[in-house]
């Protein structure tokens, strides 16, 4: 075949791959899914992932894979899913590495807008305002009128500069018109032994890590950070509307679902689909919450708005804490 | 429930068929991944972590924990055989039991360092079952100040081991000081000498420093050694048994380190690394003869291994007495019971006594188990020094490697093994000691943190560390230290300048 010129082939694997695109899509998964998650085995931001990830197997009938990639606050985790391999290569994250991380990191190595396609919200978590028991103030209001009394009266611990309980705080303090003094902490288990130890006075905490010091008598709750009363810990108040503090307060650690931006839009739409179905069921629901976690779901465009708000409300809290 | 009827029950849990299977496999499981140089008991928990879905949650725990515990066991082996440690635990048993393997004792080494751990663990169960209630109250009262000041101490008093040359000492703690630093500030969220690399915003993995400076530098310095020696020495069955001299010389070191690790494993945040460190240096300073330590001093042997086991030990006072995990391995298994629906917390005592009495009982039962199966087991890891170093390198090269990429599955952290192991040839070959680096990386960040927060609580008054008594206590043995060094030194050149 002399003349089977290189324009005819050209034209022939053009054609062979678009029939390959087009089955792809109809078949996608053919091989196991990697969903990338940017904490260790065993840690919150990980199970949360597995209860997803589980039913999601079977429902896309291809394993699905937990690649934990701990490091940086979740960074590193986010980075190894915009390496891996188009359209199988997803993650679950925290809100931190899609929100602040940019902006407290010199160099994330990615532009959440441009290399980011969000799938869903999974759930959302408001922080507790924590005292030791035996602390004097009895509600919110008690905390603020205490707080007044000098600048940096009250000590709070934080897993951080810059985590989602130090930014809390801050964004707390701004409301309630009080100055308090920060002090970061490695983790709430350091925090909870350093307030019932009675060396630093409170701290926003995950109400899962409160708890079961206040079920033993060590700790109390003030008040809570999201609009409406959480299931976990029904009898703890909204702290919005307390005091001075405006009605529409509100503060939440999130976790989401997310894809790499070159995703094939048609994936996307299916991994969205599955996973608004999996957080429907009453099971996965009742183990968020023992974890302290509100299941969530929505659609794409719900997370990125998400993103977006809370880029803008972090970036303020931030630019005011470093301008202290 | 008093202690005894607490044992009671805890038997009934223990020794339950399915229970005891998982606590043998558990123990088995760890002594083999700590002899393998560089895969850890966190590596293992977390693979393990979603098998413990489909079983009971003392089971769950009892599995891991024997997996944490047996893991301390297997650590001293290869450290003890070819100077490189298979845990960061048990680096500091490489100082001495190198040398006694050198000098055709390794199967004394090897059982010096099982009873050791077996006593020491026993020490530390010991502590728990009498003390957990002081010891989580302890813990609770012990603050940022008294934190940096006993981490003062301990690096005053730890920071000459294994060196000749107090210059030299020194400069290895100060460049595992600045090596600590690497990573991203607590306090103000700046990163320090990460050079732009996402990958060490955390600060430079443990366990790639700990494998790299001894693991991979001694096979470098081995290459050439391996070429020109022949066979390893013939190692008879009468060299495995420790002399009468050798037996004398282990109770007290195994009773001080049993003490020390029981004390630094209930407290969080400080863990089995330092306690082993800290037991070398206190056996150093009540020697007799401290210039035979670094020599194959049984001494050295047993102190560290008894700390690392009994902090092992203790390590679970504060995870189970007030939900607080003491380190990251202590925290995954507290996932273990949350993904069961246990919440960790002050209560589980009295809520779950079969957790924790069950617990308790099962430590004892796989200490047992692991005695017995590491004592026959002795001669077999000795004859591994018959395998020829060029089997024996690349293989351990491929665990090393498998192992620091378990921890958190970052190719990154293989190529930084490599620098490391590099680096700590050169170190090694100017007679540098990287046991002292590694203090200073373990120790640096603790002291940092917990002075800088002490600081901000104290509001910028110094004086915290000297009103709080705990504090106070440290500060004062380390200034007692530094001037009876100080006096030491004056005496010496004294006398010398008389002399002459």
């Amino acid at each position: 075949m002399k003349h089977f010129d290189s324009r005819t082939a050209l034209a022939m694997s053009l054609v062979l791959s678009g029939a390959g695109m087009a089955q792809a899509q109809d078949a996608w998964p053919t091989e196991p899914v990697h969903v990338y998650v940017g904490f260790p085995a065993g840690s919150s931001p990980d199970v949360l992932a597995r209860l997803i990830t589980e039913p999601l197997a079977e429902k896309l009938g291809q394993p699905v894979v937990v690649e934990n990639k701990p490091g940086a606050g979740g960074v590193i985790g986010v980075q190894q899913m915009l390496a891996g391999k188009e359209n199988y290569a997803f993650g679950t994250t925290i809100n931190g590495p899609l929100t602040t991380s940019p902006r407290l990191t010199a160099d994330v190595g990615y532009d959440v807008a441009a290399d980011i396609a969000p799938v869903t919200l999974i759930a959302t978590s408001p922080l507790v305002l924590a005292m030791a028991a035996d602390a004097a103030p009895g509600d919110v209001a008690g905390f603020i009128d205490a707080a007044k009394a000098e600048p940096d009266a009250i000590a709070y611990g934080s897993v951080g500069q810059g985590s989602g309980a130090h930014l809390t705080a801050e964004l707390f303090a701004d409301a309630a018109g009080i100055q308090m003094l920060h002090v970061p902490f490695a983790s709430y288990a350091e925090v909870t032994t350093s307030i019932i130890g009675g060396e630093i006075d409170a701290g926003f905490m995950a109400p899962s890590a409160a708890l079961p010091q206040v079920e033993a008598g060590k700790m109390k709750m003030l008040g809570i950070t999201s609009s409406e009363p959480f299931a976990q810990v029904p009898d703890v108040p909204v702290i919005a509307g307390q005091a001075d503090i405006p009605d529409d307060f509100r503060a939440e650690l999130w976790n989401a679902f997310i894809a790499p931006a070159g995703t094939d839009p048609a994936i996307i739409e299916r991994l969205n689909a599955e996973v608004n179905e999996i957080l429907k069921d009453p099971a996965v629901q009742e183990q968020m919450l023992t974890m302290g976690w509100q299941a969530q779901g929505g659609s794409a465009d719900d997370l990125s708005q998400r993103i977006s708000d809370d880029t803008e409300t972090w970036g303020a809290v931030i630019d005011r804490v470093e301008a202290q | 429930m008093t202690a005894f009827d607490g044992l009671m029950h805890g038997f009934s849990v223990a020794m339950r068929p399915d229970v005891l299977i998982y606590c043998v496999l558990g123990v088995v499981l760890g002594t083999f991944i700590g002899v393998l140089p560089g895969i850890g008991a966190m590596a293992a928990i977390s693979l393990l972590l979603p098998i413990t879905y489909y079983i009971s949650p003392e089971a769950a725990l009892i599995m891991l924990g024997g997996v944490y515990y047996g893991a301390q066991y297997g650590g001293a082996v290869a450290s003890i055989l070819l100077r490189l440690p298979g845990t960061p635990q048990s680096a500091v048993t490489t100082l001495d039991g190198y040398p006694m393997a050198r000098q055709g004792r390794a199967g004394v080494a090897l059982f010096a360092s099982m009873i050791s751990s077996f006593l020491g663990s026993m020490i530390g169960i010991a502590v728990l079952i009498g003390l957990a209630g002081w010891l989580s109250n302890a813990a609770t009262s012990f603050g940022a100040a008294d934190y940096a000041a006993m981490m003062v101490l301990g690096l005053v008093a730890a920071s000459t081991i294994g060196s000749k040359s107090p210059v030299k000492a020194f400069a290895m703690v100060v460049l595992g000081l600045i090596l600590g630093c690497v990573g991203t500030d607590v306090n103000s969220g700046v990163q320090r000498l990460t050079f732009g690399q996402t990958e060490l915003l955390d600060g430079i993995n443990l366990v790639a420093l700990a494998m790299g400076l001894f693991g991979v530098a001694e096979i470098i310095g081995n290459v050439r050694a391996a070429e020109r020696e022949g066979s390893p020495p013939h190692v008879s069955l009468r060299q495995l048994l420790p002399t009468r001299d050798d037996l004398r010389r282990l109770p007290g070191p195994i009773v001080r380190g049993g003490a020390l690790g029981a004390l630094f494993g209930a407290l969080p945040g400080t863990g089995s690394t330092i306690s082993s460190f800290l037991s070398y240096a206190l056996e150093r300073r009540v020697s007799r003869r401290p210039e035979r330590f670094g020599e194959g001093a049984i001494e050295g042997v047993a102190g560290p291994e008894a700390a690392n086991n009994s902090a092992a030990i203790s390590a679970f006072v504060p995870t189970l007495t007030l939900g607080i995990p003491g380190d990251p391995i202590m925290a995954l298994m507290l996932g273990a019971l949350v993904i069961h629906g246990i919440q960790p917390g002050p209560l589980m005592l009295d809520a779950r006594p079969d957790m924790f009495w069950g617990l308790v009982v099962s430590f004892g039962i796989g200490n047992l188990i692991l005695l017995v199966l590491n004592l026959p087991l002795i001669g077999i890891w000795v004859s591994m020094l018959r395998i020829p170093f060029r089997w024996l390198y690349p293989a351990i090269v491929v665990f090393v490697c498998l192992g620091v990429y378990s921890v958190r599955g970052s190719s990154y952290d293989i190529a930084a093994v490599a620098v490391i192991g590099a680096a700590g040839y050169l170190l090694a070959v100017a007679r540098f000691n990287p046991a002292l680096l590694l203090l200073g990386f373990v120790l640096g960040p603790l002291i940092e943190t917990n002075l800088r927060r002490a600081m901000l609580i104290g509001r910028g008054d110094p004086m915290i560390f000297l009103t709080r008594p705990i504090s106070a206590v440290f500060v004062a043995a380390t200034v007692a230290l530094i001037t009876a060094a100080i006096w030491g030194a004056l005496r010496k050149r004294r006398e010398g300048l008389g002399q002459r």
